[in-house]
């Protein structure tokens, strides 16, 4: 598995009055990881909405290597290769941790509707190679033992690894992390850390991540966009995101320092 | 319940028992038929009261099994009988501990024995056995749709009635109001016609879910429940300009399958025979073996990824679309996979009542199916049939019984409690109160038990006690 390029041309989205989304332009490098940070509320779930084909973006196109995806229903878009995890954790708490990641496989399982009533033709096969893939995930978030309980009585962190684990499960090329570690404790935090580097060092995903944590951000990124107000005021490698005046101001204020 | 065993000794209770059953045996002097409905019933207070221990419970309902039986075919035994043995047939079901072929055995008994046994003695036992049987079908049928999949159907008796109406029409007279020229189909045409009715209501499915299929939670509900409404004005409607349905007054006449063979099978282990029982005993194993098909399909599309995604679908739509899986499609298919079980069952209900009337197909038969599915709990295969079991008996046996009861006190003048009973307002007519009733049990389960009966168990999740 490589990673795909994903460039961002000219995007907007305006609900009503609001401008959530003002003519962004990025570019994420196949294999690299982009961070995308900004002050709450500056758009940057609504971006990954209007990647993910949640919202249709108003102007501009997104392009995923060189296919153009602007437009195009979710769930076509993560058949593409696109695996996303949300801010709000959105697991599918009634299921069983197994059963999410299983879920996560449902294109790359081939069983037909016939096979799937009756047992035959290979049904039995396919869902084994799939259970086998995903314990396979589950042992590299370290969430193997727990593979048979309920999403919902997972810690806080471990569903955060689940709804990894969930997406990775698209063999997606390009992965959307939409704060991975909110709610998560110091060493959740550094555990994670190395998940996300060794996700780009074995898999070669391109990553990109929207991330509030600063210290994370500064050590995984290979480059930094900075959203405000809907639009990028920067952009660029971590220290020079870090030394740009008008980055300190809108968004790092006092903690820039500690950056 | 188990929370009061640990107070009663463990001797007292075998004292009780013993107790019970040594009355029971005083009881043989009225007769076998009368001591096995008692010591049926000592059974049933026994495994209330004390429940014992796995292999113990098995070897009481074991017992259960046979004094039920026996109680059904002296025809002394009460309706609770027959609702014992399906009583039996759901706690076999939930014991743990127990080798499955044990509990295969005493399902079976209580299937293919206990329940025809007690139908020969009274055959409205083996019309119950069948309406349980189809409304279950159809009670699995909309679990698909809105037990996994999530998607409030409340116009689920539409496909029913196009499945009773496809057989309905081609295998009587009716087709002769159209086609002057066709002869009504024999009756060995009922099993194509099961594979027809699939067809017709998946597509149908398919169709109403097209534009239905775009809304959501009760918008999804109210456009269901009007598309319901449609085929049932149909049903109703078209006697003109050309006679399709024959109207309100609905079709009679409708063949039956032939079952000479089936008779020549019964004459041959040497099974009493009678004209009616023949064909209920015949509709009834019919039935069951319907009915194991549809909870294979049922389990099977579970555990695969058509059940996965219904269920991811119904848990959060947007993940679901997040991790691919397409939702007009999925949820089509979900649709269509309900709606087929129900138009097969349509047929069979065409085919076993000899009559069918758009009166059959309210609003209120699919909000009674819908209530199976609720009431025995969303997803779950044993709940569902439970459900449907539960509403079934209730509307055919126990509110209609009991009306009786009342009908009979009004007319001996009895008197209970200081109260003329003959003086009771004809408007006092439990059989009336269905849906009063349903309403209650559904309020009830909803403060005590909101996940149904039995609920889905998914992963190790703690069974409740």
């Amino acid at each position: 598995m490589t990673g795909s390029s994903l460039t961002v041309e000219g995007v907007s989205k305006r609900f009503g009055g609001l401008l959530a989304v003002n003519k962004v332009s990025l570019r994420a490098e196949a294999g690299k990881i982009l961070s995308v940070i900004g002050p709450n509320g500056a758009g940057k779930t609504t971006f990954f909405n209007l990647l993910t084909g949640i919202y249709e973006p108003d102007e501009g196109q997104v392009l995923f290597g060189n296919r153009n995806i602007t437009g195009k229903k979710s769930d076509s878009i993560a058949s593409l290769g696109i695996g996303r995890t949300f801010q709000n954790i959105r697991l599918f708490s009634g299921m069983t941790v197994l059963e999410n990641v299983l879920v996560g496989h449902h294109n790359r399982i081939r069983t037909n509707y016939a096979s799937a009533i009756f047992r035959w033709g290979g049904f039995g096969k396919e869902e084994r190679r799939a259970e086998a893939r995903a314990h396979e995930l589950l042992r590299y978030l370290q969430l193997d033992e727990r593979a048979d309980d309920l999403a919902a009585n997972l810690s806080y962190g471990d569903q955060r690894r689940l709804e990894i684990a969930r997406a990775l499960a698209l063999e997606p090329t390009l992965l959307l992390l939409d704060e991975p570690a909110a709610g998560m404790n110091p060493q959740e935090t550094e555990d994670l850390k190395h998940t996300i580097l060794a996700l780009k060092a074995d898999l070669g995903l391109t990553i990109v991540l929207i991330e509030h944590d600063m210290a994370m951000v500064m050590t995984l990124s290979d480059r930094i966009t900075v959203l405000e107000y809907g639009s990028v005021i920067a952009d660029g490698l971590p220290e020079e995101v870090k030394a740009n005046p008008r980055v300190i101001e809108a968004y790092l204020g006092k903690g820039g320092a500690n950056a | 319940m188990n929370r009061f065993v640990g107070a009663v000794p463990a001797t007292a209770r075998l004292a009780v028992t013993v107790l019970l059953l040594a009355a029971m045996g005083g009881f043989l002097a009225l007769g076998w038929g009368a001591a096995a409905v008692l010591a049926a019933y000592a059974t049933l207070f026994v495994l209330a009261a004390f429940p014992p221990d796995p292999r113990w419970k098995l070897a009481a309902l074991a017992v259960l099994t046979l004094e039920a039986t026996l109680g059904l075919a002296s025809k002394i035994g009460g309706d609770l009988l027959f609702i014992a043995l399906v009583g039996v047939l759901v706690l076999l079901l939930r014991l743990p501990k127990v080798a499955v072929w044990l509990k295969v055995l005493l399902g079976a008994a209580v299937l293919l024995l206990g329940i025809p046994i007690a139908g020969f003695a009274n055959t409205f036992l083996f019309e119950l056995g069948i309406q349980i049987g189809i409304y279950s079908a159809m009670a699995l049928g909309l679990n698909v749709v809105v037990g996994m999949a999530g998607l409030l159907d409340m116009g689920y008796a539409a496909f029913f009635a196009i499945g009773a109406y496809t057989w309905a029409i081609f295998g009587s007279s009716q087709v002769q109001h159209f086609l002057t020229t066709w002869v009504p189909l024999n009756g060995n045409f009922v099993y194509l016609f099961m594979g027809l009715a699939i067809l017709a209501t998946a597509a149908t499915g398919i169709l109403i879910g097209l534009p239905a299929l775009r809304l959501r939670g009760d918008y999804l509900a109210i456009v269901t429940l009007g598309l319901g409404e449609v085929v049932r004005i149909l049903a109703n409607n078209l006697d003109h300009p050309l006679n399709l349905t024959n109207g309100p007054q609905g079709i009679t006449g409708i063949t039956k399958p032939p079952i000479e063979g089936f008779q020549a099978l019964l004459a041959a282990l040497g099974i009493p025979r009678s004209a009616s029982t023949d064909y209920q005993l015949f509709f009834y194993l019919l039935v069951l073996v319907i009915i194991g098909f549809i909870v294979l399909v049922n389990v099977n599309l579970a555990r695969s990824k058509f059940g996965r995604a219904w269920v991811a679908i119904r848990e959060d739509e947007i993940a679901a679309k997040a991790m691919g899986i397409p939702m007009v499609k999925t949820k089509l298919l979900a649709f269509a996979t309900g709606a087929a079980f129900s138009g097969a069952m349509g047929v069979l209900f065409a085919a076993q009542r000899g009559f069918v009337s758009p009166e059959t197909f309210t609003l209120t038969a699919s909000i009674t199916i819908l209530g199976m599915v609720v009431l025995g709990g969303m997803g779950s295969v044993p709940g569902v049939i439970l459900g449907a079991a539960a509403l079934t008996i209730l509307n055919l046996d126990l509110l209609k019984g009991f009306s009786e009861v009342l009908n009979t006190m009004r007319q001996d003048g009895t008197v209970l409690l200081g109260f003329p009973m003959s003086q009771l307002p004809s408007q006092v007519d439990p059989a009336k109160y269905e849906r009063l009733v349903f309403g209650i049990i559904l309020i009830l389960m909803m403060i005590f038990r909101p996940e149904g009966l039995i609920p889905e168990r998914r992963g190790s999740r703690e069974e409740e006690a």
